[in-house]
């Protein structure tokens, strides 16, 4: 562990508050109720907040989420001694996964080190900021100081806590009002070895009227054989009439990367927000996204796609939360699952009390490719205002033989015809994000994770 | 590549009954087949049969193709041995479009993917032949198309695979006097331009006053019962399934 810039038990209102009521003897478990903050602990110096943070990560145990069914995504197994942050010196090289994209502005951290930052002259002219967080908490104190953690609270858990303390490097973004920015801005993190805790933290603002693309890429750089953790926190800010396409690629690969992330987008006056997590690969991930919709006539688009294969073990938790009305949403996620993997999608409607006519939807399509692969879809809806529309809906779908052998008769093999049918599952949402390099990067990956399950497709389809 | 399909003594069945019991029937490269004969007659399953559905087991006999019993081969290696079935009912795949699907099924079927403007050209040919409008081909397959698209849709996949020897299976069912006539002068032009050969499973006269098929065969109860010319389509419109039924039971 980095140094705690805080004594211990010093923050008493987040040591009080444990992760969740728990009856006597059972361990700390996270509830719906727990999830759901809605407001964040910011609004203090860093040195301040870490010191809280610190104390709650010293109080509380880690985290553990019982799942429908009888299976659970627990943390507890993660020796959090063996794992430690890893520094490394500035490097330009550009990732592989940049390669040939045309960017606004990149910045990369490995393990636990923002090794490069490249912004366009002209935009940083215009007063665009793209930087570390550290150095935005020293230079840019204000924004800084204005904007983070106003949504996100450090102590539902411990490894909350942990990225809430122990962050280093990090990311922050700035677009100025009215500025509207073609190009993505891409971030990315690495994780490079076995070993490496990687506490991460994105701070993104689109001001009034601004626009722009955003680009998160989570991934493993090499084979991560030993356990290795990442605990990231993301936020980001859309203030009125900002426009935002948001994509979070999520593939730690096959190593023995453990993911608890949580990330949270707040949607301002007219404000609009396109968001699409794509989750393709990790040993174990558990990843809490809440999308905020704070000012009237604020728009979102939530779209998510999730793929577990082998022993891969996914969990998210998405919130679709309106807290002022005339507001929108609509959430669409789809998953598939392969293996014995497991994969959860567990989703929430919330409106709050006055946030009358709001308008949305929430919906999740489940592809089932293994007989050993769970893969379930928890939606509910929490309503406390009474001119609304908010429903949900889902499917659980097989492969369809009668589909296969449609394509076989046109001269696809099975292997050949099963990617046709998942990729076009996904494609759906894919084709949104308006982005064809990127949406060639997702089916491309869903390609490969596809091409290492066959097998096991092909025993589901014929045990059937 | 595929000059003839044969068919000697097949048997059939599925999980439920014996549904095939004992079919002979040659088609060669170039030729034009009916093949008409009441509901239930077995007509799906043979078309089924041929290019090897999972759901259908064969019992006895053999499905050659040059000679070679093809009867354990998967469906995409029939294909590629220039079989083709239109189906009855066509499945949707959400997520695809038309124009995509093509050339995945294209560059299966060959060693180096097709080029891009050679593609285009028979994509164009194609949707001419076909009568569709140009947005056709980027729309998802079959997935909310009409009946009528989807038998189009059909055929446009079987101009752009070029087989020797296709099935179609009721292809016409459904289908306005329009879009008939536009089906059937495609599978005429197919047959004339690439020397297609076709099995035409019908219910209806109609198809086959278009498309005059040289060979004619009735099918009843999992077996051919009667073959001939486009002379024997002419006596069904007049005297019906039942006079035939009883002229077979007559002589058997």
């Amino acid at each position: 562990m980095p140094d705690a810039t805080g004594a211990p038990g010093s923050a008493p209102d987040a040591a009080s508050r444990p992760a969740a009521t728990r009856k006597p003897g059972s361990p700390p478990e996270a509830t719906l109720n727990a999830a759901l903050a809605g407001r964040g602990a910011g609004g203090a110096p860093l040195a301040v907040l870490r010191e809280r943070a610190r104390a709650a990560y010293d109080a509380l145990e880690l985290p553990r989420w019982r799942r429908s069914g009888f299976w659970q995504t627990s943390f507890q197994e993660l020796d959090l001694d063996a794992l430690a942050p890893i520094a490394h010196a500035p490097d330009p090289r550009l990732p592989e996964i940049l390669a040939g994209a045309r960017s606004a502005g990149v910045l990369v951290q490995r393990d636990a080190c923002v090794v490069h930052v490249e912004l366009d002259d002209e935009l940083a002219q215009r007063g665009v900021i793209l930087c570390s967080l550290e150095q935005a908490a020293a230079q840019h104190t204000e924004l800084f100081e204005r904007y983070y953690l106003r949504r996100l609270p450090l102590d539902r858990h411990k490894l909350e806590a942990a990225s809430a303390a122990f962050w280093s490097g990090g990311a922050f973004l700035y677009v100025p009002p009215g500025l509207h920015i073609e190009h993505p801005f891409q971030i990315v993190y690495e994780i490079s070895d076995g070993g490496s805790a990687q506490y991460a933290h994105t701070l993104a603002i689109g001001d009034r009227g601004s626009e722009l693309r955003l680009r998160e890429y989570d991934v493993a750089t090499g084979e991560v054989a030993a356990d290795a953790l990442h605990a990231g926190q993301f936020e980001l800010y859309l203030e009125d009439g900002a426009r935002c396409r948001l994509a979070q690629l999520t593939d730690w690969g096959e190593g023995a990367v453990s993911d608890c992330s949580t990330s949270v987008v707040e949607v301002g006056r007219d404000a609009y927000c396109h968001w699409l997590p794509a989750l393709l690969g990790g040993h174990l991930i558990r990843h809490h996204y809440e999308l905020v919709v704070a000012g009237q006539g604020g728009d979102m688009a939530f779209r998510g796609v999730l793929f577990s294969q082998a022993h891969e073990h996914l969990d998210v938790f998405a919130v679709d939360l309106h807290e002022t009305g005339p507001s929108g949403g609509d959430v669409h996620w789809r998953g598939a699952a392969t293996g014995s993997s497991r994969a959860s999608f567990e989703g929430l409607i919330q409106i709050n009390p006055g946030a009358q006519r709001t308008h949305t939807y929430l919906q999740f399509h489940s592809m089932m490719l293994s007989d050993a692969a769970k893969l379930d879809a928890i939606p509910s809806v929490l309503v406390s205002a009474d001119d609304v529309s908010a429903s949900h809906g889902g499917t659980v779908g097989e492969l369809d033989e009668m589909l296969i052998f449609y394509m076989q008769t046109r001269g696809l093999t099975r292997p050949q015809a099963v990617k046709v049918i998942v990729e076009g599952f996904f494609e759906p949402l894919i084709v949104q994000l308006d982005d064809p390099p990127l949406e060639q990067q997702i089916r491309d990956r869903i390609g490969v994770k596809l091409a290492a399950a066959s097998d096991d497709i092909e025993r589901y389809a014929l045990a059937r | 590549m595929a000059t003839s399909l044969e068919i000697r003594n097949l048997h059939v069945r599925t999980e439920e009954r014996e549904i095939l019991r004992g079919v002979d029937l040659v088609v060669r490269k170039g030729e034009l087949h009916a093949l008409m004969g009441p509901n239930g007659s077995g007509k799906s399953t043979l078309a089924n049969t041929i290019m090897g559905h999972p759901g259908y087991e064969v019992t006895d006999g053999e499905i050659l193709v040059d000679g070679e019993n093809i009867t354990e081969l998967p469906p995409h290696e029939r294909a590629k041995l220039g079989l083709f079935l239109a189906f009855q009912y066509p499945v949707a795949i959400p997520g695809v479009s038309v124009a995509n699907f093509l050339r995945l099924a294209i560059n299966a079927q060959r060693e180096e993917p097709i080029k891009v403007k050679e593609f285009g050209q028979q994509l164009r040919h194609a949707v001419e032949l076909l009568d569709v409008d140009e947005g056709f081909t980027s729309r998802h397959l079959n997935d909310g198309f009409s009946g009528g698209e989807k038998k189009r849709a059909e055929v446009l996949q079987m101009a752009m695979l070029r087989p020797q020897i296709a099935v179609l299976d009721e292809t016409d069912s459904g289908l306005d006097i329009d879009a008939l006539r536009t089906v059937a002068e495609g599978v005429k032009k197919l047959h004339g331009e690439q020397g297609l050969g076709a099995l035409i499973i019908t219910h209806y006269q109609r198809i086959l006053e278009y498309v005059r098929p040289e060979f004619v065969h009735i099918m009843m109860d999992g077996r051919i019962v009667m073959n001939g010319g486009n002379e024997l389509v002419e006596r069904l419109e007049k005297e019906g399934y039942d006079r035939i039924r009883e002229e077979v039971a007559a002589s058997a």
